[in-house]
C-alpha cells in the first residue's frame, strides 16, 4: 500500500501565476493512495526541501511526487532530498507543471490548471509502481583525453597534467596551436600571439604526464563516465618522430610544391613540411595522400608523378632512378607505350593530361645523350638459379626484379638478339635499336646473363641443369591466317614475317602497289614500313570503323599523313592472282552489327557488294597466335591457344613454371607485359622462399581522391615535334623527335600532384638521421579514459565565396586571417602587408564588418563575436607598419561588443586615425588598378566611394568540418549549425548531458582567447572534480529479464546497441537471454523488442509507463 | 482560438532529445496549444506499440512519438527501431479503423523548441478537422 505525497511548488509567480495551484492541490487530495499534500514557493531551496524530508518522517511517506520544473532541472537534488529523509531516491516522480505548463500557457489558467492536475495525475499513478533501486559503485579511470590542441584543449590538458594526471591530447593537425599559432597579434593587448602561446605549447610537449597525439583523429567512442573506451587514428606520417630532428634538408630536395594552408593560401609549403616554425612536435610531416590516378592506371605500377615532378626541377638522373625502381624501359615504353596513365590523369580535367609517355622517354634519351655511367652488378644473395624463357619485354622485367632480389638467372632467346617483339616487331623509325640496346646491356650489367641462338622445348632438361624455377615469357610470335583463297599465293606475305625481315635487314622487295589487311599497331606498323620501302599506293584494309581500330590515334594519323589511305568496313574474301603472281584482292563491303565478345560491333558482310583493289603485294595483319611448335610439351592451354595459368599467380600446370605477357594474354602491350613479368617474379621468389603465392595479392593500390584544382591556369600540353614529312620517304630516321630541357621542365610542371608527395624519394638521400619510412602504415590506437575534454573549435568562413564583396574574384580582397599572415614576421610576405596582385604597400585598407555573419543567406545567422576587434586590431597594427596607411571600418550595426577593455581598445584604433563608419556595401569593384567601395553612409544618409588599395573581409567563424561525425560517437547534442549544446547555456557552459564529456572553446560558439583559456580551465575542473571521487554511481536504471517468461528467441540481443545481451543455458536446458548491467545503458528498445515482455526496464517498466497512458 | 472540441494528445517524448527540446519551448516561453500530455521515455526505441494503441483504446485523439534525429540518438540506434515499428503501426492504424494522421512521429533535438511548439501548433489543428475519435 502506497503512501504518496505530493508537493506543489509555485516556482514564485513561474507555476503559480498561470496554474492555480491550490485547486490542484484539492484536486491531488482525492487521488488514490494519496495521504498528504503541500505546496511551497519555492521547493528547491533550503526550506522547501526540508518540509519534504519533514513530512516525510512525520506521515511516514514512502512515494514522494513533486510538481514543479522539468525532472531535467532538479530531479537529482530532490533525489537526494527524498534520500536525506532516509526513503530510497527512486520512489519519487516529478510532475513537470513549468516548462511543459505554466510557462507555454501562461494566458489560460483554467486549461493550464487542468494540464496541471492531468500530469500530477500520471505522475502519483506512475510513483505507485516505482521500486527501490540501488545504483552499483564503479571505479575511474583518472586519465583523461583531450580533444583537440587549439588555445582551449592545450589549457585544460595542463591543469588536468599538473593536477597529477595522465591526459592524452589528440590532435588532428601535425602541430598543436590551433588558430591562435596563425595570429600576429592578440587584441585588446597586442601581445604577440606566438609569445604567449609557445611557452604552452613547449609545456604540452615537455610535460611527463601528457601524451601528445599529433596527427592524429579520434575514430570511435565507447563506455560511460569513469569508463570510456577510446579508439584512436595515428595518420603516417612517414617520418619516425623519435628520429627527425627537424633538421629541415628534406624539404629543400622535395619538387612537390603547394599552397600553404597555415598561410591561408598566400604562400608555398612542400609536401614534406612543418606547418610553421614553432610547431609542437617540431617534426616534420609528409603530406601523402594515397596513389596518384596515374600509378593505379599503369598495368606495371610505375611511379610517374614520382619522375614527373622531379623532371620539373630538372632532376632528370634522379626521376629515370625513379623509373628504374620499377622497371627498366625508360626509352623503350618512352616511345611505344599506350600510355593508360594518361587517359586518368587529373590534369586532363583542366585542359589536357600531361606527356607523361614522352616525358619518360625524354629521362631516358637525356641519360643516352649525356652517357650512362656503367650500372653496377647486383650482388647475388640468393642460391636458387632461375630460368627464363623469352628476353621480350616479359622475360626481362621479369629478370630485372629477380636479378635486383640477388637471385642467379638466365635469360634464353631463341633468336639471335634480344628483345623479342621489341626489336623484330616494332619499325625502327618507332624505337630505334639502340635504345633497345642501351636498356637491354643496363640490365645486363646488373647481372641478367642473357643467352641468345638458344631456343628451349625441354623442361625437364632445364630442371636437371639445376634451375629451381622458369618463368616463360615466349610471347605470340606468329601471325594468324585469314583463312582466304589465294593466301599461299607468292607476294602475300604475313604481318609478323614481314616486320621480322625488315627488321633482321633482309631485303623485301615491293611492287607499287600493297594492300595491309587489318587494323592494329602491326597493321600501321606494316603500311609505314611499305611506304619507307618505296611503295606508291598503300591501303589499309579494315573491316570495322575508325573509331574500332585499336591501334594507337597517333600512329594512325601519322600513317595517313603520310600517305596512306584507309579503306573502312571492308574484309578481303579471295587473292586475286595471274601466273602465280597477285594481282589484286577481291573484297567486301561490311557494316556493323551487334556486339561480340570483345564489346566491339560484329562487321556483317552487306551480300552482293563485292569490289577488287588492284595490289601487287597483301599484308596481312589480322592478329599474332602462340606457336605451340616452339614450346615445351606438358603444358595446358586455353581455349584461345595461350598459355594457361592462374590469374593470380601466373603459375602454370607444371610445378615451378610460370608464364606471362602475349604467350598468355594473346597479343596485347608491352606494359601489360612488363607488369606480368613483374607478378611471375613476385610468384617466383615467394615459391622459391617457401611463401604463400596468393597472400595479399592482387595489390588493391587507393586512388586519391578529390585533386584541387582551384586556381589552376589552363596552359595547353606540349605538342610532341615530329620529322617533317618530306624528310620521312625512304628513311627509318625517328618520327618522333621528342622534347629538350626546356620543353620537358616546362610540361613537367602542369603536373598537378594528384597525391602530393610523389614519392620520389629524394627527401630519404638526404635525411641523416634516417628518419623516412614510406611505408610507414596508420595505427589505431585504443585506449582507456574516465573523462573526455572536447575542444575541437572552429574553423574560419571562407571569404573567397563573398563574391558580392569581390571575394574569390580580387586577388587583392583578402580576408582578416590573411592580413593576419602577412603581417606576421615569419608569414609568407616577412611581415610585410602588401597587395597580393603586385605586392605594392597599400595606402587605403577598407575593412567590411559581418561579411557571412548575420546574415541568413550565407547560413551563419549569428554575431561572430571577434571579428570587431579584429578589425580594430589589424587597422592599429597596420599604422603601426607603415604610418602612411589609412584604414577604413565600415560596420553595419554596431562597432563592437563589450568585453574587458574592448571600448578602450577600439578608442584607440580611431584617435590613431581609423575612420569608422556605419554603413553598407553595395559593390567592390575595380577601377585604374585599383578597388572602388561603393555603399550607403546611415549616419549622413549619404552615398560613398571609396577607392582603396586592399579590401578586407573580416568573415566569421563556423564549426570544423565533419565536426558532427565526432559528436554522434561521443553520444553529444550539436546545434543545426554543428556547435556543441551545453548541460544548460546559463549554468553549466562545459557540460553536456552526457557524464563525464565536458566542453570547450569555440566549439561550442565563436569566443575570443581568454573565454577560450577560461573555458579550458572549467572543463579541466570538473574533469578534476571527478577524478577526486572514490567511485562513481552507476545509473541503476537498467534491464532485466524474467526468464519464467523468456522464450530465448534472443530478438533482444539483435537490437541492444551495446552489445549488453548474451544468451545463457539454464539448467534445464532452456536457453534464455541474460543482460550484463554493466553494459547496459538502460535506453529500453529490448524491452520494447521483446514479444512475451519478459524485459523489465528499471524506472521505466511497463507497469509504469502504462500507468501513465491509464491515468491520462 | 476557442473551439467546443478539444483533441487530447499524448506524446511520448526521449529523455535526451525531445523532453530538452520541450523544456526549451518552456524556457523560451514560446506557446502552444494545452492538448498535449508528455510521458517521458528514455529512449523513442522505448516506446512499444502496444502503449500508442492503449491510448487510442481509451480515446486518445492524437499520440505523438519523438525522439532524436537519426544518427544522433543517445543510445546510437534507438530512433531507427522506432522508425520502424511505427511505420509498420500506421499501416496496421489504418486496418483497426484508426485515421493515419493520429499517429505522428517526429524527430526533435534538444536546442528545437520553436520546432516543437509548432508540431504540437500544427498537430493539434490537424485533429481538430479530423474530429473525435469513436472508441475502439
Amino acid at each position: 500500500m502506497a503512501r504518496i505525497g505530493v508537493f506543489l511548488c509555485h516556482c514564485g509567480s513561474n507555476i503559480a501565476g498561470a496554474v492555480n495551484v491550490p485547486v490542484v492541490a484539492e484536486a491531488a487530495r482525492k487521488l488514490p493512495q494519496v495521504v498528504y499534500v503541500e505546496d511551497n514557493k519555492f521547493t528547491c531551496s533550503d526550506p522547501g526541501q526540508a518540509s519534504i524530508q519533514k513530512a516525510i518522517t512525520e506521515h511516514k511517506l514512502n512515494r514522494v511526487v513533486i510538481g514543479a520544473c522539468s525532472p531535467r532541472m532538479h530531479e537529482a537534488t530532490f533525489r537526494r532530498t527524498v534520500a536525506g529523509a532516509g526513503l530510497n531516491p527512486y520512489l519519487l516522480e516529478i510532475a513537470n507543471l513549468r516548462e511543459h505548463c505554466s510557462w507555454v500557457h501562461p494566458d489560460q489558467v483554467e486549461e493550464a490548471t487542468a494540464k496541471a492536475i492531468d500530469l500530477v495525475r500520471r505522475a502519483v499513478a506512475r510513483v505507485a509502481w516505482q521500486e527501490p533501486l540501488t545504483p552499483k559503485h564503479v571505479g575511474i579511470t583518472r586519465r583523461a583525453l583531450v580533444i583537440g590542441g587549439g588555445i582551449a584543449g592545450i589549457q585544460a590538458s595542463l591543469d588536468i597534467a599538473d593536477a597529477g594526471y595522465e591526459v592524452i591530447l589528440v590532435e588532428r593537425e601535425p602541430s598543436i596551436g590551433g588558430h591562435m599559432a596563425q595570429l600576429d597579434k592578440t587584441f585588446p593587448t597586442l601581445d604577440c600571439s606566438a609569445c604567449i602561446l609557445t611557452p604552452k605549447m613547449t609545456m604540452v610537449g615537455q610535460h611527463a604526464n601528457i601524451k601528445l597525439m599529433s596527427y592524429s583523429e579520434v575514430e570511435e567512442v565507447s563506455g560511460y563516465i569513469g569508463n570510456f573506451r577510446v579508439k584512436i587514428k595515428n595518420k603516417s606520417r612517414y617520418i619516425d618522430m623519435s628520429k627527425c630532428t627537424g633538421c629541415g634538408e628534406c624539404p629543400k630536395v622535395c619538387p612537390v610544391e603547394l599552397n600553404s594552408e597555415f598561410n591561408e593560401n598566400l604562400g608555398k609549403r612542400k609536401a614534406t613540411y612543418i606547418p610553421f616554425p614553432q610547431a609542437i612536435p617540431n617534426k616534420y610531416t609528409i603530406d601523402k595522400r594515397g596513389y596518384p590516378p596515374c600509378r593505379v592506371a599503369c598495368p606495371a605500377g610505375v611511379n610517374a608523378q614520382g619522375y614527373v615532378a622531379l623532371i620539373s626541377q630538372g632532376k632528370f638522373k634522379e626521376a629515370l632512378e625513379v623509373l628504374r625502381r620499377t622497371m627498366p624501359f625508360a626509352g623503350v615504353c618512352g616511345r611505344v607505350c599506350t600510355h593508360p596513365c594518361e587517359k586518368d590523369c587529373e590534369r586532363g580535367k583542366v585542359d589536357q593530361p600531361i606527356a607523361i609517355r614522352a616525358l619518360k622517354r625524354f629521362m631516358a634519351d637525356y641519360e643516352l645523350k649525356a652517357g650512362r655511367e656503367k650500372a653496377a652488378p647486383v650482388e647475388m644473395t640468393k642460391e636458387e638459379k632461375i630460368a627464363i624463357i623469352g628476353s621480350g619485354p616479359a622475360g626481362l622485367a621479369c629478370a630485372y626484379d629477380l636479378v635486383r632480389l640477388g637471385y642467379p638467372l638466365t635469360v634464353f632467346e631463341s633468336a639471335p638478339e634480344a628483345g623479342g617483339l621489341l626489336r623484330y616487331g616494332i619499325p625502327e623509325y618507332r624505337l630505334p635499336k639502340e635504345v633497345i640496346n642501351n636498356e637491354i646491356s643496363y640490365m645486363q650489367e646488373l647481372g641478367v646473363e642473357i643467352k641468345t641462338d638458344t631456343p628451349v622445348k625441354d623442361l625437364t632438361k632445364i630442371f636437371n641443369e639445376g634451375f629451381k624455377a622458369v618463368f616463360m615469357g615466349t610471347g605470340a610470335g606468329i601471325s594468324q591466317k585469314m583463312g582466304i583463297p589465294g593466301e599461299n599465293t607468292p607476294g602475300v606475305l604475313h604481318a609478323l614475317d614481314f616486320l621480322r625481315q625488315v627488321n633482321f635487314g633482309v631485303k623485301v622487295s615491293l611492287g607499287n602497289k600493297v594492300a595491309v589487311v587489318g587494323g592494329g599497331n602491326a597493321a600501321i606498323d606494316a603500311a609505314r614500313i611499305a611506304q619507307r620501302l618505296g611503295v606508291k599506293e598503300i591501303t589499309v584494309v579494315y573491316r570495322r570503323g575508325r573509331a574500332e581500330m585499336p591501334a594507337i590515334p597517333s600512329e594512325i594519323e601519322e600513317m595517313e599523313r603520310e600517305g596512306v589511305k584507309i579503306k573502312f568496313l571492308a574484309a578481303p574474301v579471295k587473292v586475286l592472282s595471274k601466273d602465280n603472281k597477285v594481282i589484286g584482292i577481291q573484297c567486301i563491303r561490311m557494316e556493323l552489327g551487334t556486339p561480340d565478345a570483345s564489346g566491339r560491333r560484329r562487321p556483317v558482310p552487306i551480300k552482293g557488294s563485292e569490289f577488287t583493289i588492284d595490289v601487287d603485294n597483301v599484308i596481312i595483319a589480322i592478329g599474332q597466335g602462340v606457336d605451340k611448335s616452339t614450346l615445351p610439351e606438358g603444358l595446358d592451354y586455353t581455349n584461345w591457344e595461350t598459355l594457361s595459368v592462374d590469374p593470380i599467380t601466373l603459375q602454370t600446370n607444371i610445378d615451378g613454371v610460370f608464364a606471362g605477357g602475349d604467350a598468355v594474354s594473346g597479343p596485347a602491350d608491352v606494359i601489360a607485359a612488363v607488369a606480368a613479368g613483374k607478378e611471375a617474379a613476385i610468384s617466383i621468389d615467394r615459391y622459391l622462399s617457401g611463401q604463400d603465392l596468393k597472400e595479399g595479392r592482387p595489390e588493391v593500390r587507393e586512388k586519391v581522391k578529390d585533386v584541387p584544382k582551384e586556381g589552376v591556369v589552363k596552359k595547353e600540353r606540349v605538342v610532341m615535334p615530329t620529322l617533317e614529312l618530306g624528310k620521312r620517304g625512304g628513311s627509318f630516321a625517328e618520327v618522333e623527335l621528342g622534347f629538350d630541357e626546356k620543353t620537358a621542365i616546362e610540361e613537367a610542371k602542369r603536373c598537378l600532384n594528384c597525391a602530393v608527395c610523389s614519392e620520389c624519394r629524394e627527401c630519404e638521400k638526404v635525411c641523416e638521421a634516417k628518419a623516412i619510412d614510406h611505408e610507414m602504415q596508420e595505427k589505431i590506437s585504443e585506449e582507456e579514459v574516465g573523462a573526455i575534454v572536447v575542444a575541437t573549435g572552429a574553423d574560419v568562413l571562407d571569404h573567397t565565396q563573398f563574391s558580392i564583396y569581390g571575394g574569390g574574384v580580387y586577388p587583392d580582397v583578402v580576408s582578416t586571417l590573411q592580413i593576419e599572415r602577412m603581417m606576421n614576421a615569419a608569414g609568407p610576405t616577412d611581415g610585410e602587408v602588401v597587395r597580393p596582385s603586385d605586392g605594392a604597400h597599400p595606402k587605403e585598407v577598407v575593412f567590411i564588418s559581418c561579411v557571412g555573419s548575420r546574415d541568413k543567406r550565407t547560413g551563419s545567422g549569428y554575431c561572430n563575436k571577434v571579428c570587431c576587434m579584429v578589425m580594430a586590431k589589424q587597422a592599429i597594427m597596420l599604422k603601426e607598419h607603415a604610418p602612411d596607411t589609412h584604414s577604413y571600418i565600415i560596420y553595419t550595426v554596431d562597432r563592437g561588443p563589450g568585453g574587458k577593455i574592448f571600448e578602450e581598445f577600439m578608442t584607440r584604433a580611431e584617435k590613431e586615425g581609423t575612420t569608422y563608419m556605419r554603413g553598407q556595401i553595395d559593390s567592390v569593384a575595380r577601377q585604374n588598378g585599383r578597388l572602388l567601395i561603393s555603399g550607403q553612409d546611415f549616419l549622413t544618409n549619404e552615398t560613398f566611394n571609396i577607392p582603396a588599395d586592399l579590401v578586407v573581409l573580416a568573415t566569421g567563424l563556423m564549426p570544423t568540418e565533419d565536426a558532427a561525425r565526432l559528436f554522434q560517437t561521443l553520444h553529444i547534442s550539436y546545434d543545426a549549425k554543428n556547435y556543441l549544446v551545453q548541460a544548460h547555456p546559463k549554468l553549466r557552459p562545459v557540460e553536456t548531458a552526457m557524464d563525464g564529456i565536458f566542453i570547450a572553446g569555440c566549439a561550442i560558439a565563436p569566443t575570443d582567447v581568454p573565454e577560450s583559456v577560461a573555458q579550458g580551465g572549467a572543463a579541466a575542473e570538473y574533469v578534476l572534480k571527478l577524478f577526486s571521487q572514490e567511485s562513481i554511481e552507476a545509473e541503476p536504471m537498467t534491464s532485466i529479464v524474467d526468464i519464467i517468461r523468456c522464450t530465448g528467441c534472443l530478438l533482444c540481443k539483435q537490437v541492444c546497441p551495446f552489445q549488453a545481451i548474451e544468451a545463457e543455458t539454464l539448467r534445464d536446458g532452456r536457453t534464455v537471454a541474460s543482460i550484463n548491467e554493466s553494459l547496459c545503458k538502460g535506453c529500453g528498445i529490448c524491452v520494447a523488442a521483446c514479444r512475451p515482455g519478459a524485459i523489465k526496464l528499471r524506472g521505466f517498466s511497463d507497469q509504469q509507463i502504462m500507468a501513465e497512458v491509464m491515468a491520462l | 482560438m476557442k473551439s467546443e472540441y478539444q483533441p487530447k494528445v499524448i506524446g511520448f517524448l526521449c529523455n535526451w532529445c525531445s523532453y530538452a527540446g520541450a523544456d526549451m519551448a518552456g524556457t523560451a516561453r514560446m506557446r502552444y496549444p494545452q492538448n498535449i500530455r508528455i510521458i517521458r521515455v528514455p529512449c523513442s526505441g522505448r516506446v512499444d506499440p502496444l502503449f500508442v494503441v492503449k491510448c487510442f483504446q481509451r480515446g486518445v485523439d492524437g499520440v505523438l512519438v519523438s525522439g532524436c534525429h537519426p544518427g544522433d540518438c543517445h543510445y546510437t540506434e534507438g530512433n531507427y527501431h522506432t522508425r520502424r515499428r511505427f511505420a509498420l503501426l500506421r499501416e496496421f492504424l489504418d486496418y483497426l479503423g484508426i485515421a493515419k494522421e493520429r499517429l505522428r512521429v517526429e524527430w526533435v533535438s534538444a536546442s528545437e523548441g520553436q520546432k516543437f511548439a509548432e508540431l504540437l501548433s500544427d498537430f493539434t489543428t490537424e485533429l481538430a478537422k479530423l474530429g473525435p475519435r469513436s472508441r475502439v
